[in-house]
């Protein structure tokens, strides 16, 4: 990063003063500047389900981009527009599509320069070209189905990782503990839910893994909302295959493993890909004896990274629990914010310009410098955890692994 | 019937010239997604409000529309526009397959509407099993802007699109008012066995509103398709759907021609308002809406439509009831 750009981008020092206290952050950020010239704020669009099934992870998702805003205003907005604000204009999606994009309506109208959102990919699908017709920048938090950033809309960035990207390295990390261990496990059992995520999970599994030496024995797919497992888990306890892997969202996934847990159906692994609550530390506090041992690839901060830790301590402090949704959304509004600052205008084409040439550093995700192709952050990919006395210890790759993997699962 | 017609036209004529008038593109999106709930509702109006037919799963009727529109365009290349009366032929097939399986065995009520209900509940489970509909994943349709592709650059084209649909329900409806047809459906309605002893044939004359109702419906769903160029079961069979299609002429008014009209915008009036009033409150505005429901529902039970009219009676006559 040259120079004049590391003088405009928040840096991390400054990102770690503020979530220390505000008044060491107005040191760092630069506060006499802010007195200069200060210009009015920017508006940018929060859309999320905050309502609906999708409400846990939408108001986490929520809360996440809130706090990235407080964060960035506290040190001084955005300092090449003359300390501008960023003022948030919430949605919500109501986890429904056609609600979506009428809310990206609505944010047009408001005037946002850009938006941030909105969870759910098939949200996400509708709300990507709504935004496109206006011109307004949107930055997909989540939404990993591949379609989201391959429709050729010039408007949509996904920081974090697509479909395939997280099947394929679950993929290639599942058959490298497999390996590691000697090869226990052959034998697999898919659990998913039935939208868009879940079925295009299970379809790459089905097509990819018979390739590396597993054998599908069956895969279930289940409603949203599903509130008894008790057949699946039956079903789980009659086949007895050596590895499970769920893939479904928050309530779905604690109900299932706490059915595992109550049933004793203890495979040598649950291996869960993009498990709703697999990676979450609400789940691991509630249920402590269901999580423990369970493996996930999903999205994960780097938890060595200081910010990262301090937001952490800062959420938790809040009473909230420190998920993915609530980081990913935390780091999309910076990765717009720094995007704001070399652009040094909210005009939207200008913010387009400047995300679709980003190269953010900053952030506290295990990717590497941002760098969008199509829309595609091309660092981005998920990580493998795993509980671990009630702690979700990161284990794959190994250049950020906090613990090494417990494969097999020891008996009860 | 002439001043209904005439009712109609002042309205359509009212409608088109509001792409012109107003300014702000998130209320043409809104009175467009109005118009889009009172097509359902018109379409559930035709069986529920004039044949006395409760349906909660008109879903099913959307779903197909929406769901045959897009398999046609994605995996066969036909033209939407062609895809469209197709849509609307399939929805209908589906509407006459359910009302012969019901009324052949003389369901009513509860019971009727408990099957429709499962019948839209074994659609989006197909859907989800089936590759034709790209099961959970669902479809994206391949974003195309032309309007020969019905992908319509700006939302002015799919508002006249909607317009016309809504204005062709409108035609159907008040043509069944004043048809045999229509006198047929108010009967069964009123009394079944007393329509049967009159002669009317009961079951070919719900056959026929729910083949109709279905068929509406299913022109809605392939709007929605392409509107929003992308499809899931969740979507197109989930209750979400059914609950909208019925709700909008209860409040509005069952079994009236204005009714589904004055209720869609009555329901998205009150749910903005609820919005403007608790704006960021994560669902506050969604129990406002709910309360709001709630008491129309128990001080209008003839809908908006029906509360008007006796207002305007007793306002004309003095006190009589209309």
């Amino acid at each position: 990063m040259s120079e004049v750009k590391r003088k405009k981008s928040i840096s991390r020092r400054a990102f770690v003063a503020a979530a220390g206290g505000a008044a060491l952050a107005s040191g760092i950020s630069g506060f006499p500047s802010i007195v200069r010239a200060q210009r009015g704020p920017v508006r940018v669009g929060i859309l999320h389900p905050v309502t609906g099934p999708l409400a846990f992870s939408g108001n986490q998702a929520r809360a996440g981009a809130m706090m990235a805003i407080e964060t960035i205003n506290e040190i001084g907005g955005i300092r090449s527009m003359g300390g501008a604000k960023l003022e948030p204009v919430l949605g919500d999606a109501q986890s429904k599509p056609d609600v979506g994009a009428a809310e990206v309506e609505r944010m047009n109208e408001a005037g946002v320069s850009a938006i941030v959102g909105p969870f759910a990919s098939g949200i996400a699908l509708a709300t990507t070209q709504a935004a496109a017709k206006h011109n307004i920048a949107h930055i997909v938090d989540v939404g990993v189905v591949d379609q989201v950033v391959t429709r050729g809309l010039a408007n949509t960035f996904r920081f974090g990782p697509g479909l395939s990207k997280i099947v394929d390295t679950a993929i290639e990390n599942l058959v490298a503990i497999n390996d590691g261990a000697g090869k226990p496990a052959r034998t697999v059992m898919i659990v998913h839910e039935e939208s868009a995520f879940g079925t295009g999970m299970a379809k790459v599994l089905n097509e990819k893994l018979p390739g590396r030496g597993f054998q599908i024995i069956e895969t279930i797919s289940h409603a949203n909302p599903t509130r008894d497992f008790n057949n699946i888990v039956l079903k789980i306890r009659a086949q007895r295959p050596d590895i499970v892997i769920p893939s479904n969202y928050y309530d779905e996934f604690v109900l299932f493993s706490r059915t595992m847990a109550q049933q004793k159906v203890r495979p040598k692994a649950i291996y869960a890909i993009l498990g709703g609550a697999a990676s979450s530390q609400r789940f691991v506090k509630e249920f402590p004896d269901a999580a423990q041992y369970i493996m996930d690839c999903n999205h994960w901060y780097d938890p060595r990274n200081p910010v990262a830790q301090e937001l952490k301590k800062k959420v938790e402090a809040k009473g909230l629990y420190f998920t993915y949704e609530l980081f990913l959304n935390h780091e999309c509004v910076r990765l717009l914010a720094e995007a704001l600052e070399r652009a040094g205008t909210g005009d939207r084409a200008a913010v387009i310009q400047a995300l679709a040439s980003s190269g953010f550093a900053n952030h506290f995700m295990p990717y590497g410098p941002t760098r969008f192709v199509n829309g595609q952050n091309q660092g981005a990919a998920p990580v493998n955890t795993q509980v671990q006395n009630r702690e979700i210890q990161l284990i794959f790759p190994k250049e950020f692994a906090s613990a090494k993997p417990v494969f097999p699962m020891p008996a009860a | 019937m002439r001043r209904q017609l005439l009712a109609i036209v002042a309205f359509l004529a009212a409608m088109a010239l509001v792409p012109h008038l107003v300014g702000s593109e998130f209320w043409r999106n809104w009175v467009m997604m109005a118009l889009f709930y009172a097509l359902l509702g018109q379409a559930w109006n035709i069986l529920g409000g004039y044949g006395g037919q409760f349906s909660f799963g008109h879903a099913a009727f959307f779903g197909t529309g929406a769901y045959c529109s897009a398999i046609l365009h994605v995996h066969y290349g036909v033209n939407p526009w062609i895809a469209l009366p197709a849509a609307g032929m399939a929805a209908g097939l589906v509407g006459a397959f359910i009302g012969f399986l019901s009324f052949r065995y003389g369901l009513r009520g509860s019971y009727f509407a408990l099957v429709t209900l499962a019948f839209a509940e074994v659609l989006r489970i197909l859907a989800n099993t089936v590759p034709i509909t790209g099961k959970g994943v669902g479809l994206l349709i391949p974003l195309d802007p032309g309007a020969a592709n019905m992908q319509f650059a700006d939302r002015t084209g799919y508002f006249y699109l909607i317009l016309a649909f809504v204005g062709l329900a409108l035609l159907l409806t008040l043509w069944l008012e004043h048809s045999r047809f229509g006198a047929r459906l108010v009967a069964v309605r009123e009394n079944e066995d007393a329509a049967r002893a009159l002669g009317v044939d009961v079951f070919r004359t719900k056959l026929a509103a729910i083949t109709l109702s279905g068929a509406l419906a299913g022109l809605g769903g392939s709007y929605y398709a392409q509107l929003f160029l992308y499809l899931d079961p969740g979507i197109a069979y989930g209750p979400a759907i059914s609950v909208e299609a019925l709700l909008v002429p209860i409040v509005g008014g069952m079994g009236t021609l204005f009714g589904p009209l004055l209720g869609s915008f009555a329901l998205h009036g009150v749910s903005e308002l609820a919005k403007l009033a608790f704006g960021e409150a994560a669902g506050l505005d969604l129990a406002l809406y709910g309360v709001l429901l709630v008491l129309m529902v128990m001080f209008m039970p003839n809908g908006l439509f029906g509360m008007g009219r006796t207002t305007l009676a007793r306002l004309l006559g003095g006190g009589r009831d209309a």
